[in-house]
């Protein structure tokens, strides 16, 4: 679904990524870890194409995202591609609501009605029902986080991007997120998150493990069952 | 200190383009109130010194007709009050009579006669301000002439009667402390005595000046009242110092006038968007506050760092404004200053200016001191507070139809929250809306043909004036029959106007203008009342209703010929012409007593008014004949040059003004919504998308703006305009406006401008990295 073809990106002279290339499968679910200032998040948002790169070539469905033009690419980043952050970004004039629903009122491929359910439907999967018109600033943390992955999922994206998903939430709310994110993934959905929790990348089914701006090393799971003792063993080894 | 430099040198760095923005907010303010003090400066030494040089009369009473010379004198001898008096003989002659470069002067409407120089005081000057001197054959030009004629010393005047003629060669350009002004409606040329002689002798009817000089502490009113009561000739008005002091006053004045106020309505603005900068400033600064408060920065060092930032660039407005105020404030006094001379007070437009910039520099730095102590006392619960604004500004919907219009919806949503954020950007959209319409509005007005309502007489085309003829009457009867067989003629009425005396508030006796003909013809809207009916009734001048203090339906006794006339007040009308002391009755004048016939004709439709009037002139060779309308320019003309002047410099101080507040404003609110823009880009709007809603939000406020200033303009500049002509007499004006201009091609060029600076504004939005805000 995604090739990403010897993609670099530097900034001030500074090298972030240096001849990235790896691909993503329909149904993949791929975890991103590595140090701090690997370049794990740039990788991320340079294939999402949030950031330009500055070589290389992303290649979704066949399209060369680096080439697109800014306007097609904010369609293409609407319709097909969902994100969610480590602190969960909405529009602080909206309500939960409306925030959710607004990418699919913007992307007009539906009728209203239909955006409506799906955005009740997703809020009642997530758990959040009831929340419709808060304020961004009136629910928890998680809650908040819940409501960024219904907004993300509002127009059935082809693949959704998270990174550090779990960053800013407390234990009880990380395992309602992965078992959400552990469905989605079920159903079908595309997923790639950076992350430095072991516990969230355990939930992927390959692991790329990005050192100094280059992929120093790719695990891939054969089962989907609790690999999170294989994981941590094979940090282990290339930690040391 | 040194420390605190680097960081504001760091800070300007930072905050570029605001910084920019505000030091021009800051410089325009400087310039503008050191720019109008210097115009100040420059009138009040020159208008002072002129009247010093010519040592102007501060009483002059006109007189037409013979008078006992000896009578006179012994008045004089016998008031010890009076310093010194002086009889000035005014040769007056048709306009039609002087030829310049092959064309009379009758398309002006002044007044021209001819005068030797004055011995004692009301001198003629030169233009280096000295008493002038002209030769047999020269002639002596008012530099009203040579600043609307452009007629220069070498050039020659023909006069000529009949088969006389006689050339004058302009010697030298006049400054005439008596009639200077352009509000005075008689205009002074100084020739030989010899040449007077031989001029007086095929043309022109002689008018006296009884002119006089007061010791101090003497007032006019009383001499005027001695005159009266002593039976001195009066045939015609008498005129005070301070008179004249109002018209030069209101001629050269008016523009510094205008400047200061829009430099007290920039420095608001200025002061209004520094408060807002400091505070959004200081906003984002509040946890580099809170760290320089915790490595022991006392609260005073952090209040002088910020205050030493706005102080430097206050500092460096201030030399700046001054400087330039300097060539600005010169190319306004140019006017005053060509008809006055430069005066003897010169280190007034040094002095005064430099004390309004200290003024200016004290008003913004307290305002400056103030916010930033409120801002700093209340850092932390400032910051929880800055939270509850958010949660006060509330929500928008987006519509149950769905987003047909997304970015509409959006920006309008947006802004419905966030009203409060444009509050400053509005007021200076209604602002340079307000100061480009007025002057625009003020001229439309005076050019439309109905504003001639405000000069004493229902909406006609043409006016003729006969007046200094020895056959007045005659010459009457010769032009009413001429335009009773003229078929282009709809329709033409005759007044006859003369002078009687009245009683004012004080008990003063004076000369008011009265008005006698058929009132329907071109019927007048009135203040109050209506037109006098029948030969009790009498309508008068706003300034003559007030100064006699007289209502509708009180009785008013006039003299005439020694008798007392009885009339009730039936309306008050506007009138701006003759000093705004105008009345309106049937008093059946003698003959001998009309100062003026005035014929007032209106043409028929699709008879060419110009035409008309050239025709007329060439026939009706007695009369003074002008299309209304250039009558009323000419009036007015003095005001309205000089709101031509301004009204460029508003244009260009108004277009400027709503650049720089937009590139300021978008540059504020952009780095505010940083993480609101970067979002939207996440959910899928292209740059574009959140361009057009930054658009939508500044020209939807530009928009409100427009129409608040076009309403201010409007209702408010009328009674600016009333209250600059309520002392000519006329106080109730209704702004006649040109809708082209002030609906459409203003706010088009505003919004225009507006649109322009967003494109180039916004694109910022572009550079916005969501990665960088994301990870903030």
């Amino acid at each position: 679904m995604i090739k990403v073809e010897q993609i670099s990106k530097s900034f001030n002279n500074l090298e972030i990524l240096n001849n990235v290339s790896f691909e993503i499968k329909r149904g993949d679910f791929v975890g991103v870890m590595g140090p701090s200032g690997s370049g794990k998040s740039t990788l991320l948002y340079s294939i999402s194409q949030m950031d330009s790169v500055s070589g290389g070539r992303i290649l979704f469905e066949g399209r060369n995202l680096s080439e697109m033009p800014e306007v097609e690419l904010s369609e293409f980043r609407l319709t097909k591609m969902g994100f969610v952050f480590q602190n969960a970004q909405m529009l602080k004039n909206l309500s939960i609501f409306n925030n959710i629903i607004l990418p699919g009122l913007i992307a007009k491929k539906e009728t209203v009605h239909i955006i409506r359910e799906r955005a009740s439907k997703l809020m009642k999967r997530m758990e959040i029902e009831g929340l419709e018109e808060r304020d961004v600033r009136e629910v928890s943390g998680g809650q908040l986080q819940r409501a960024s992955i219904c907004r993300a999922m509002i127009n059935n994206p082809e693949i959704l991007f998270l990174d550090e998903p779990t960053g800013a939430l407390n234990s009880a709310a990380t395992d309602q997120v992965l078992a959400i994110l552990e469905d989605l993934n079920h159903e079908g959905m595309t997923i790639m998150t950076v992350t430095h929790e072991p516990r969230v990348a355990a939930k992927a089914k390959k692991v790329l493990y990005i050192q100094d701006g280059q992929i120093a090393a790719c695990k891939e799971f054969l089962t989907v069952t609790d690999h999170e003792r294989e994981l941590d063993k094979w940090l282990m080894e290339l930690t040391h | 200190m040194k420390l605190l430099l680097n960081l504001v040198r760091k800070d300007f760095k930072r905050n570029k383009v605001i910084t920019t923005a505000l030091a021009v907010f800051l410089v325009l303010s400087a310039l503008m109130m050191a720019g109008g003090l210097r115009v100040t400066g420059a009138m009040i030494s020159s208008v002072k010194g002129l009247n010093e040089m010519a040592v102007s009369p501060e009483y002059i009473q006109m007189h037409k007709g013979a008078f006992d010379k000896e009578a006179l004198d012994h008045f004089v001898e016998i008031h010890d009050y009076i310093k010194d008096s002086l009889t000035v003989k005014m040769l007056d002659v048709r306009n039609a009579n002087f030829i310049y470069q092959g064309e009379t002067l009758e398309k002006c409407l002044m007044d021209n006669g001819f005068v030797v120089q004055n011995n004692g005081f009301d001198f003629l000057l030169n233009m280096n301000n000295e008493i002038d001197v002209v030769q047999d054959g020269e002639i002596g030009v008012p530099v009203f002439y040579a600043q609307e004629l452009g007629i220069k010393a070498g050039d020659v005047i023909i006069v000529h009667e009949g088969d006389y003629r006689k050339e004058l060669k302009v010697s030298t350009i006049i400054r005439d402390s008596s009639m200077n002004s352009a509000l005075a409606s008689s205009k002074r040329f100084l020739i030989s005595q010899s040449d007077m002689a031989e001029i007086s002798s095929y043309m022109g009817e002689w008018e006296y000046c009884f002119e006089f000089l007061l010791k101090d502490g003497a007032s006019t009113s009383v001499l005027a009242k001695d005159y009266m009561d002593a039976g001195m000739p009066s045939n015609g008005v008498g005129i005070t110092g301070s008179i004249l002091r109002l018209m030069n006053t209101f001629s050269y004045g008016l523009v510094a006038f205008i400047i200061i106020a829009i430099s007290l309505l920039l420095i608001i603005i200025s002061v209004l968007c520094l408060s807002y900068i400091i505070r959004a400033t200081m906003s984002e600064e509040h946890a580099a506050i809170g760290a320089m408060k915790a490595i022991g920065f006392p609260e005073k060092t952090i209040e002088k760092l910020y205050q030493i930032k706005y102080s430097i660039l206050l500092l460096a407005a201030a030399v700046i404004g001054y400087s330039a105020a300097i060539p600005f404030g010169d190319f306004f006094s140019s006017s005053v200053i060509r008809y006055c001379g430069s005066g003897s007070g010169e280190w007034m437009k040094w002095v005064f200016p430099f004390i309004g910039i200290i003024l200016l520099s004290l008003i913004v730095l307290l305002e400056c001191r103030r916010i930033i102590r409120r801002n700093l006392k209340s850092t932390v619960v400032e910051l929880m507070r800055e939270e509850e604004q958010i949660k006060k500004q509330g929500h928008y919907s987006l519509p149950s139809r769905g987003l047909k219009y997304r970015n509409l919806t959006i920006a309008i949503g947006e802004l419905k929250c966030r009203w409060k954020e444009y509050v400053v950007i509005f007021l200076v959209f209604v602002f340079s809306s307000f100061l480009m319409l007025l002057p625009l509005n003020m001229k439309s007005t005076v050019e439309n043909p109905s504003f001639i309502t405000y000069m004493g007489v229902g909406q006609s085309d043409i006016r003729i004036d006969i007046q200094y003829t020895d056959n007045l009457t005659k010459q009457k009867d010769a032009v009413t029959s001429y335009l009773e067989n003229d078929s282009e003629i709809e329709k033409a009425a005759i007044y006859k106007n003369g002078y009687v005396q009245s009683q004012n508030g004080l008990g003063e006796w004076e000369y008011i203008r009265v008005e006698n003909g058929d009132e329907s013809v071109f019927p007048l809207e009135y203040l109050e009342g209506s037109a006098p009916v029948g030969s009790k009734e009498m309508a008068l001048s706003y300034l003559n209703a007030s100064e006699l203090g007289k209502k509708v339906g009180d009785s008013i006794t006039v003299k005439y010929q020694g008798a007392d006339l009885i009339f009730t007040v039936s309306g008050i009308y506007q009138d701006i012409t003759y000093g705004g002391k105008t009345a309106k009755a049937a008093i059946d004048f003698d003959e001998n007593d009309v100062e003026v016939y005035i014929v007032y004709l209106n043409v028929k439709d699709g008879v060419s008014i110009a035409k008309k009037t050239d025709e007329l002139r060439t026939v009706l060779t007695v009369g003074k004949i002008t299309p209304v309308n250039e009558f009323v320019a000419q009036t007015l003309s003095g005001i309205m040059d000089d709101m031509s002047l301004v009204e460029g410099t508003a244009i260009v101080i108004a277009l400027l003004l709503i650049i720089l507040i937009t590139v300021m404003f978008l540059q504020l609110v952009t780095a505010k919504e940083h993480s609101a823009i970067a979002i939207k880009k996440v959910i899928g709007f292209s740059n574009r998308d959140i361009r057009i809603q930054f658009g939508i939000r500044i020209l939807v406020i530009q928009f409100m703006g427009i129409v608040v200033g076009t309403i201010f303009a409007n209702s408010l500049g009328g009674v600016i305009f009333g209250l600059m002509l309520s002392s000519m007499g006329a106080s109730k004006i209704t702004m006649l406006v040109d809708p082209l201009t002030a609906y459409l091609l203003c706010p088009a060029a505003q919004l225009l401008v507006v649109f322009i600076t967003v494109i180039v504004g916004t694109k910022v939005v572009e550079k916005y990295h969501i990665r960088d805000q994301i990870m903030e």
